[in-house]
Formats: C-alpha cells, structure tokens, sequence
C-alpha cells in the first residue's frame, strides 16, 4: 500500500490526480446541470440572457482565474520539483517504461492490439472521428446548454469514449501497470520479477472453434485466415444490417446513408476496442489462455 | 500629481477616454484596447458564469501565454546537443537562480494545459457548442487539442534523461507500423519501406532516438510547433466572436 | 391576391440576370394588383457571375497565359514541398557502423547468451552447441531493449512485457513476431563478424538461409 501512495505521490503523477478529481467532479457537475435543465424543461442559460458589459463583468471574471491559476502554478513549482532522472542510456530500458501520461491511453491499447492499429490508426481515427462529430450529429436540440434528455446517445458515446477509453485507462496505465506492464493491484508491491504467465492463444484457436492458426510447417492455415475474416467482418456488418432494418424511420432518412455509414463504423470501432478487451480479460478470469489475435493474416494482425 | 498627469497630452495618447463609470467608457475600455478587443463589448449573462463555461478555454489560453514565456527564458541557458542538453538541465536545476522554478513552471503548465484543453473539449461537446453554426471552429479546437499534445510530447525528450528518451521512443516507435509509411507497418516493406527512408526516420533524423532526435524535436517544439499553434488560435478565437459569440440556447424560454 | 404576390417574391431563384426586371411603378399592371410592398430581392452585381465568363479551365487563346501561370504557381508549390521533405532525409548517418567484429569463437560459453555487445551495437550472440546466431536487441513490438533472464532462459521486455524464447521466437506479451537475427559469418582470421544491416526474418524463411547461423565446432 505504501508503495501505491508512493507513485501517486511521484510529483509526474500529480496531473493524473488531479484529472481523476477533475473529470469526476466535472462529470458530476454537468450532470445535476443536465438534469436541473430536462426537469424544469428549459435551460438556467435562457433566463441568464440579458446582456452585460464584459468591463467590468467578465474581465473580472478572468481576472481572478488568472491569479487562481498562477497562483496554483506558483506554489505548485515551488513545492514539487520536476523530474530529472539518469542520462539518456540507449541500452538500459527502465521497467517499466510508460509514455507520456497523456498517451497511456494508448499504450495501454498495445497491450491488446498491434503498434499498427493501437498506435496508429486508432489515434488517426480519433482525431478525425472527433473532427467529424459536428458533421455527423444531426440532432439540432441541445445546442448551449446541458441537457441529456435531448442528445441521449451522443452524450453517452462521448463519456464513454471519454471517460472510460481515455481517462480510465490513463489511470490504469499509470498506477496499476509494474514491471513489464504487468497488471498490479493498488497496494500490491511492484516486484520486477514477477512473471506473468501469458501464453497466447488465437481467438480460432478457442473453445468451441479449436482451428490452429497455424500449420504444423508454421504456414498460415486457411480456415484459420476465412475464421478470423468472418468475425472481423462480421462485426462490422452489424452496421449495415441495422441500417437495413431502419431504414425507413424518418430518422435514417435524416440521418441518410453517408453519415450513418461514418456514425456506425465509428461506434463499432469503439466497441470493437471494448470487446477485444473482453475476449483478452474474460479468459483469464476463467483461467483459459488469453486471445491474442482474433484474424492473422500474412500481412497484418487483428 | 496624478490628477495633473491624466490631464496631459501623454495620458490621452495613450487611454484616448476618461475612467468615468459609464456606459460608454466601459464599451471603450474594450474596443480601445489591443489585447481587450478580442471580446466583444456585451456578452449574455450566462457568459460570465464559470458554472457555464468552466473557464477552460480561457486557462489553456492563459496556460499557452505561461509556457512562451518559460519557455523562452529556459531558451537562455539550453542547448540542443546530446553532448550538453543533459549538463544544461543539471546547471538549470542546480545553479541558476530560480532555474528550477521557471523549469517547473514549464513542465507543471505543460501538463495543466493538456488536461484543460481535455476538460475544454468535454465542456463544449456537453453543452452541444459544437452544433451549427459553430461546426468548424470544433474542427479547429481537435487541431489544437492535437497540436497541444505534439508540443507536450516535443518538450518530451529536450531534459534528455532516461525518462525522455524511453518516452519518446515508446511513442515514435509505433510510426514504425503505419500502414503503407512504416517500415513495419502493414504493406509498408512492400513498398520499399525501411528503416532510413520511412515516416519514423523524419521524425527521428536517424534509425533510432538520438542526437538529429533531438535537435529536430527542438525546433518543432520551440519554433514550429508553436507558431502552428498560434495561428489556429487565432482562428480559433475569431470564429468564435464570428459565430456568434459564446454558445447559448437559442431562444430564451422564459416562464 | 397580396399573398400571391408575396410568393412571387419569395421565387428570387428564378430570377436570372437576363429574366425582366421586377415590375416598376409605371409599368401596366392588371387592375386590382398592388404594387407589392416588398421589393422583389434582385442579386447584387458583385454576386452575379461577369457575364461571358468561360472559367479559366475553358481554355482559348485569351486565357492561355492565365492558365499557364497557374500551372507555374502549382507546379512550383508542389516541388517545393517535394524538395522540402527531401531535405528532412539527410544522405549520411552519424551511426553505429553495422559491421563490426565480435571476437573469437572462443571467447563465448556454450549455451551461454553474450550481452557484450548489447549497449554498444544492440546484439545478443548465443553460443549453443552447434555454432552460434546474433539476434538484434530490439524488441519487435515497440523498439525496447528486452532483458535476458538467464534463470528463465528467455528474454523479457520491460516495456510492454513480451517474451522470447532464446531462440528467438516470441511466445508471450503482445510482440506481433520473433526478434530478428543478424548476418553472422567468420572473418579471414577465425573471428566472428556480425553485420547488423542485414536481417534474417522468421516468418519470410530466413533463419534457415546461411548467414542466420554460424556452425560451429569445438
């Protein structure tokens, strides 16, 4: 347990606190907000909109957030020192090695994925995923004020994506991940020599498919390859196979087929993220071998 | 004396209005003003309300003017070279009068700003202020988001000890696998991929994280980086005054 | 019989630039109409476009020089953003030479994993008993330095905790293949050279090509 304060402690660890406090009492915030709002039926904001002079009203506002935020900054500086470990050493990797606790998030997604789409493609597809919400949230109530009644999905997508994609496991990268980015519970001791057994086995390779991924010569076995094409694609056919079914709602047709097509890949995207997770966690709490890939292909992994 | 002052040609030159509590003085106190002139002179009431706004966008901003600042002042005592960044951040820390401070400052107002840019995001995809006709300046705030992690990330590696130097290598190493451009990456060796011709390679001036590393990441993180920076926000913060100011419902329902 | 005038008005999109202006005062009208209260909207003239316009990718004798300079402008850009990006890929490395001598047989324990040469050039040599490999140091999930665990007989990496066997292959964590091997090959006085540039891949084969392994006697 000491050694669990000791790295929540660690003066660079100290923004992942505070996002943890920070987001939670947000999300808290926003949400007696929203509610107030869908109770009462119209937003606080509407009944605040008389005009004022921004001098004095809101320039005093910034004013004072201005010396709050230096005055934080100040005593935060003096009181905490930035790190400043050994020299650059090519040859001597610490354990563990984390990137910036920005990214955790994303590194906590190698464990699951390949560099490729973990480090890659998934950052790619959430700066243009984010890029495109504008674009592809056609519902056009909710606009300045909270409110989740109004926007249900979206708001709930975003948290999700937000809060348990991002921040969580931010969190988790940062506090629970030891030596050789073994899982460690708060209070267990980080003990660099713990060795965790994970002995990879392919989703065809599971029970009830038993399909071996691989020949016995190490060559790619095809009904291993058409297995793993099959879940892939048949996981993202769930998209059109909704839309075949809704089409005819007002809704859809609002919506129309080019922004549903984004909207779908994207959510099955994100779940996709959820249910690799789950086939690599659910295994090993029933004491199976974790899946590590669910289609190997000469080229790529996924 | 004070009184005599504001009454001289100098004093007029420069405030061009009196300090009377007016209407009109309080609208010239922003429009006259170069810095000020940014807001407009009238806002909604709710605007002022940090229950609304939470204030974020404004603190990232405050945030970005803190870490110029810093920043150029830790420009004075560092250089770029794996033979001296490391002796120089020993010297910063150890000897020069308030080096630590200013270098914490850097360094705590790095992460501040990239966990304010995050709950900024938050805040405006709540209130739904990224709906018509505030589209595109949504757009321009994820290009921000991102630059403001390029430039964490850059400011990374510059004290070039262990923790940089693994850091940055975790991260650059996924370019590696970029489809079609790594050298690892899915179909990137059957285009001719390799490591000395590949995306990592720009970004690396090298096969690995070292010296060009290092003068490359610099220069991105004081000179590119931050210029890029600058003018999406200014986009930014225009097009918020020219979408119509802070975002609100639209039409007051009063009971 | 004022709506249908207001309809009218709110038809702007049929007005073109040719189509006849809206009804003036004195113009005969039906008897009955009023003249309608709001003026009809007419485009304004710096939104029409000039008339005969062709476009400039209308190409005629008139606009050749237009287009040609727009090309100039274009080509220019790009070839500067081309020479730009060039300019990022320097000609020469100052790296670690990829080849380099190792020792003589020798020097190495049979069975024993040498990381002498692990810092310095980022190689492993491994003595078994029927001659010697060089596999590269590099993790091939992210580029770490793994570690040799002598006790587990495997190597383990600190950064996102995959595992290989000494041979190689991978068999834990979430590195995607085996680490690479080497060129290995003796000198012509009986030391052992190691060429880091070229590798010998797995899963293309070419562990079992000459070069991946140093037979070895003695």
């Amino acid at each position: 347990m000491q050694q669990f304060f000791e790295i929540l402690t660690k003066p660079d660890n100290l923004p992942i606190v505070f996002l943890l406090f920070s987001v939670i009492f947000f999300t808290w915030f926003a949400w007696t907000k929203a509610k107030k709002n869908d109770a009462q039926g119209y937003p606080v904001e509407a009944t605040l909109d008389d005009k004022v002079q921004v001098w004095p009203y809101l320039v005093r506002v910034e004013f004072l957030a201005t010396i709050a935020v230096m005055a934080v900054l100040v005593i935060w500086s003096i009181t905490l020192d930035a790190p400043l470990e050994e020299p650059a050493n090519r040859a001597l990797t610490p354990n563990p090695s984390k990137a910036p606790w920005y990214f955790l998030g994303l590194q906590e997604m190698l464990v699951y994925f390949d560099p490729w789409i973990a480090g890659v493609v998934l950052p790619s597809l959430i700066i243009v995923g984010l890029m495109a919400i504008p674009y592809i949230d056609i519902n056009p109530k909710g606009n300045g004020y909270y409110t989740f009644k109004e926007r249900k999905f979206a708001v709930l997508v975003f948290s999700f994506g937000f809060l348990i994609l991002w921040c969580l496991l931010i969190f988790i990268g940062t506090f629970l991940r030891g030596p050789g980015w073994n899982f460690f519970m708060p209070g267990e001791k980080w003990d660099p020599h713990f060795v965790a057994v994970l002995t990879n086995v392919d989703f065809s390779e599971m029970w009830p498919f038993n399909i071996a991924t691989r020949m016995p010569d190490g060559s790619l076995n095809p009904a291993a390859f058409i297995f793993g094409a099959v879940c892939v694609f048949g996981f993202y056919s769930l998209g059109p196979l909704y839309w075949l079914r809704k089409r005819n709602t007002d809704f859809m047709k609002k919506l129309g087929l080019v922004r549903y097509a984004i909207v779908s890949f994207l959510f099955l995207t994100m779940m996709g993220l959820l249910v690799k997770i789950l086939l690599r966690l659910i295994p090993t709490f029933l004491g199976m071998n974790p899946v590590k890939y669910v289609w190997v292909t000469p080229w790529f992994n996924v | 004396m004070l009184e005599a002052f504001k009454k001289t040609e100098v004093y007029k030159s420069i405030f061009r209005h009196s300090y009377q509590d007016t209407q009109r003085n309080r609208a010239l106190q922003i429009v006259d003003n170069v810095f000020l002139h940014l807001h407009p002179v009238r806002v909604p009431r709710h605007a002022t309300n940090i229950g609304y706004t939470w204030g974020m966008g404004g603190i990232t901003f405050l945030l970005f003017l803190v870490l110029t600042i810093t920043g150029i002042i830790l420009m004075f005592y560092y250089r770029p070279t794996a033979q001296y960044a490391y002796e120089d951040m020993k010297y910063l820390m150890n000897d020069v009068p308030f080096g630590p401070l200013i270098r914490n400052m850097h360094r705590w107002a790095a992460h501040a700003m990239v966990l304010t840019v995050m709950l900024h995001m938050f805040r405006v995809f709540l209130t739904g202020s990224y709906k018509p006709p505030r589209q595109f300046n949504w757009v321009v705030g994820v290009i921000l988001l991102v630059l403001t992690l390029l430039l964490s990330f850059s400011g990374y590696l510059l004290p070039w000890d262990q923790l940089a130097i693994w850091a940055v290598t975790v991260g650059t190493n996924m370019a590696r696998a970029t489809p079609l451009l790594g050298h690892e990456g899915p179909f990137g060796p059957e285009l001719g991929m390799m490591p000395d011709n590949d995306v990592r390679f720009v970004l690396l001036g090298g096969t690995e994280v070292g010296p060009p590393t290092l003068l490359r990441f610099y220069v991105g993180h004081c000179i590119f980086l931050p210029i890029i920076a600058a003018i999406f926000m200014a986009v930014h913060f225009w097009r918020v005054r020219k979408d119509g100011g802070i975002s609100g419902p639209e039409t007051p329902k009063k009971t | 019989m004022a709506d249908q005038v207001a309809k009218e008005a709110a038809a702007p999109q049929a007005l073109t630039p040719t189509a006849p202006a809206a009804p003036t005062a004195g113009a005969p009208r039906p008897s009955g109409t009023q003249i309608s209260p709001v003026p009809l909207p007419r485009k304004a003239k710096q939104d029409r476009p000039p008339e005969e316009d062709p476009g400039i990718w209308r190409m005629n004798r008139r606009n050749v020089l237009s287009v040609a300079g727009w090309l100039g402008f274009f080509g220019f850009i790009v070839t500067s953003t081309i020479g730009a990006l060039r300019f990022m890929f320097p000609r020469v490395l100052f790296e670690q030479p990829p080849k380099f001598k190792a020792g003589f047989p020798s020097d190495f324990v049979v069975g024993e994993v040498s990381e002498k040469f692990k810092e310095e050039k980022r190689v492993w040599i491994v003595r078994e008993k029927g001659g010697f490999y060089a596999l590269i140091s590099i993790c091939t999930h992210l580029g770490c330095t793994p570690r040799w665990l002598g006790s587990d007989n495997k190597f383990k990496c600190p950064c996102h905790g995959s595992g290989f066997y000494r041979t190689g292959i991978n068999f834990e964590g979430p590195a995607p293949r085996p680490l690479e091997r080497a060129l290995i090959t003796f000198t012509d006085d009986g030391q052992i050279e190691i060429d880091r540039s070229i590798k010998f891949i797995y899963e293309k084969g070419d562990w079992t090509k000459p070069g991946a392994f140093l037979p070895f006697q003695g």
